[in-house]
């Protein structure tokens, strides 16, 4: 009886000490899964359902997000204008490209927000007066929003032979009135600017760059800029601040220090065709910027057209962030990459893998940097079936290993091109998806735990 | 008594503990889905001296047509995009050689790659283009040849082998070497 009850407790301790080492994994394992912060690794984010952003017979696209001053998440992206299509014109027809008329290269940019955090959406109202062929994908719209429900919108449109390459940056502004100005014209030389970005000064003065191809020789472009105040009349005329750039591959953009520290990336070209990511720092407001600092030396060396830009964000500690897309040296390197700097943009930390490259094509990849210095990346990769999705990835730069790879979309056809936007509680991912010649515009919302 | 009757019974097995772990992680679908894609690109370049890989695509124009299509001649095979500079750049040229191309005795075939049916329709009228053009919508022949970035025109003899590839905008003098190399003078 005695030996009975030894030999059981034995089995009760075993059971334990298995139990409680499971139990210990399991933790482990939910701890990667829902995140403890601490010393463990970076949390999974939960993300909600998927939600489709305009019109789906419009073909929407390339959406942009970014929250306003009031705690409002706006979205912006393209649609498929209402003129060239009649009713009589299916979306099956368009498919198939047997219509009566041919396809139009016409859309609007639209405007909506959501005060409930992405569950529902505004009406949305079109940011660009006249018809014209709104740019999409890596040179498409962008909006930033000042106090008094001011917002300001950047796009490119193409140039007057229609050439996307040889364009125009186009500006809007809604003055808190609901809805936009007129759009204007901001290069100084018509045709010959485009994938444009902007960033609002603490001062509520703007500052707007593109790449430049006013001076067709030497060949790499050169990195334009001009600033408004905050009634969009202009501060200063185009400047140059900059050249070697890729033709094809946006630029990223942070502000720090009230507006007086402004970082550019953008993706280099040099005589040998390498092309490598360089940040430019100016210390007074974006007037004159230091030579270029390269982020990290790829090698990734290609006579054709890459089209994929950095992305950069700096968190309140005033590290940089920065992600991109390479080839590298060999093809056994391409994939996103980030790196950090911890000096105000003086080095860059030795660039770490995100993700791998499982797709024989350019990947595009964005970061963003919550208010609790985390960045979440996100990008888009091949799934097993051959078909592009949407990742993302939470990275911190304290010791703690990365969050895992989260697979945001899961499309019969392609999504690509996402973007981001985070709020105290809230990251917001927004993409493309596209199958043959439909488009969708797909965004998912996450809690983020402070 | 009292610990036998707390842990075998309010513990679940181990086996029970591994498989909660699995469901935990598997009810986390954006994990779990995700982790298949941390390795790298496995299908094979297509290179010189291989065969091309066959293809179906529609024109402009909505008609079918594939790589079977163009078998017993050389076939100029170029990839582009409108959004593209270099494209631009070599673009009159590939337009040249299909003109020049009945009387040669190859064809011209221009793929666009991430781009609209509006948008290269647009294209091909402001540039007065009057190739062939087909439209990979879903990016499946691009990433067949692996297109790392347009253009890239790859020569393809009457046998269907590609004899030279050319990664970034076409010269006359480049060209005229890789016609060279399919066979034609």
């Amino acid at each position: 009886m005695r030996e009975k009850t030894v030999f059981h407790r034995r089995k009760e301790g075993a059971s334990l000490r298995v139990s409680l080492s499971l139990c210990f994994v399991l933790v482990t394992c939910s701890e990667i899964a829902h995140g403890a912060g601490g010393s463990g690794p970076v949390k999974a984010l939960v993300f909600g359902s998927e939600q489709n952003l305009g019109k789906i017979e419009k073909n929407p696209s390339t959406p942009f997000l970014r929250y306003s001053p009031d705690g409002r998440l706006h979205a912006v992206w393209t649609e498929d204008h209402d003129t060239p299509w009649s009713p009589a014109t299916s979306p099956a027809q368009h498919q198939h490209g047997m219509g009566d008329r041919a396809p139009s290269p016409m859309r609007s940019a639209l405007l909506a927000y959501s005060i409930d955090g992405g569950k529902s959406w505004s009406s949305p109202r079109r940011i660009n007066d006249a018809v014209e062929a709104v740019q999409g994908e890596e040179n498409g719209p962008k909006i930033v929003f000042g106090p008094e429900n001011r917002a300001y919108a950047v796009w490119s449109i193409p140039g007057d032979k229609g050439d996307k390459t040889r364009a125009n940056i186009r500006f809007a502004m809604d003055e808190g009135k609901g809805s936009f100005t007129p759009a204007k014209t901001l290069n100084e030389v018509k045709d010959a600017a485009r994938f444009p970005i902007l960033e609002l000064s603490p001062d509520g003065n703007l500052l707007i760059a593109w790449i430049d191809r006013r001076i067709d020789n030497p060949k790499p472009r050169q990195l334009y800029l001009m600033q408004l105040d905050p009634n969009g009349k202009e501060l200063t005329k185009n400047y140059s601040a900059g050249e070697g750039l890729c033709e094809c591959c946006k630029l990223g953009v942070a502000l720090a220090d009230g507006g007086k520290t402004v970082y550019l990336v953008d993706r280099q070209v040099d005589d040998n065709q390498v092309r490598n990511h360089v940040l430019r720092k100016s210390i007074d407001g974006g007037k004159t910027f230091a030579a270029p600092v390269v982020i990290s030396d790829d090698g990734w060396q290609v006579p054709s057209c890459p089209h994929s830009g950095p992305s950069i964000g700096q968190d309140s500690r005033g590290k940089l962030h920065v992600t991109w897309f390479t080839l590298g040296r060999t093809e056994r390197e391409a994939g996103i990459y980030y790196s950090v700097s911890n000096d105000g943009g003086k080095s860059f930390a030795p660039r770490r893998l995100v993700h791998a490259n499982t797709a024989p094509e350019i990947l595009y990849s964005t970061l963003a940097v919550g208010s609790d210095d985390t960045a979440y990346l996100a990008w888009n990769n091949l799934d097993n079936n051959s078909k592009a999705q949407v990742f993302l990835r939470t990275l911190s730069d304290d010791g703690r290993p990365w969050g895992p790879i989260q697979q945001l979309s899961n499309t019969k056809g392609n999504a690509g091109r996402p973007v981001l936007a985070v709020s105290k509680n809230q990251l917001h991912v927004a993409w493309t998806e596209t199958h043959g010649e439909e488009s969708q515009v797909v965004l998912r919302s996450a809690m983020v735990a402070r | 008594m009292s610990n036998k009757k707390l842990f075998p019974v309010r513990l679940p097995t181990g086996s029970a503990w591994l498989c909660a772990g699995a469901l935990a992680l598997t009810l986390m679908p954006d994990v779990g889905r995700a982790q298949h894609a941390q390795h790298s690109v496995q299908n094979s370049a297509p290179t010189v001296g291989t065969p091309a890989i066959p293809f179906e695509l529609r024109t402009l124009d909505g008609k079918a047509i594939s790589l079977e299509s163009f078998r017993g001649k050389p076939l100029v095979l170029n990839f582009f995009a409108s959004w593209c500079d270099p494209c631009r750049e070599e673009m009159p040229l590939i337009n040249e050689l299909a003109a020049q191309s009945g009387n040669k005795g190859y064809s011209v075939l221009a793929i666009a790659v991430e781009d609209s049916r509006a948008a290269v329709t647009e294209y091909t009228k402001e540039s007065k283009l009057t190739l062939p053009i087909a439209l990979d919508l879903n990016s499946t022949v691009k990433r067949a040849y692996r297109i790392f970035g347009p253009p890239a025109t790859f020569f393809i003899d009457r046998q269907g082998i590609i004899r030279d590839i050319i990664i970034g905008p076409l010269t006359l003098e480049r060209a005229s070497t890789a016609l060279a190399n399919v066979g034609l003078r």
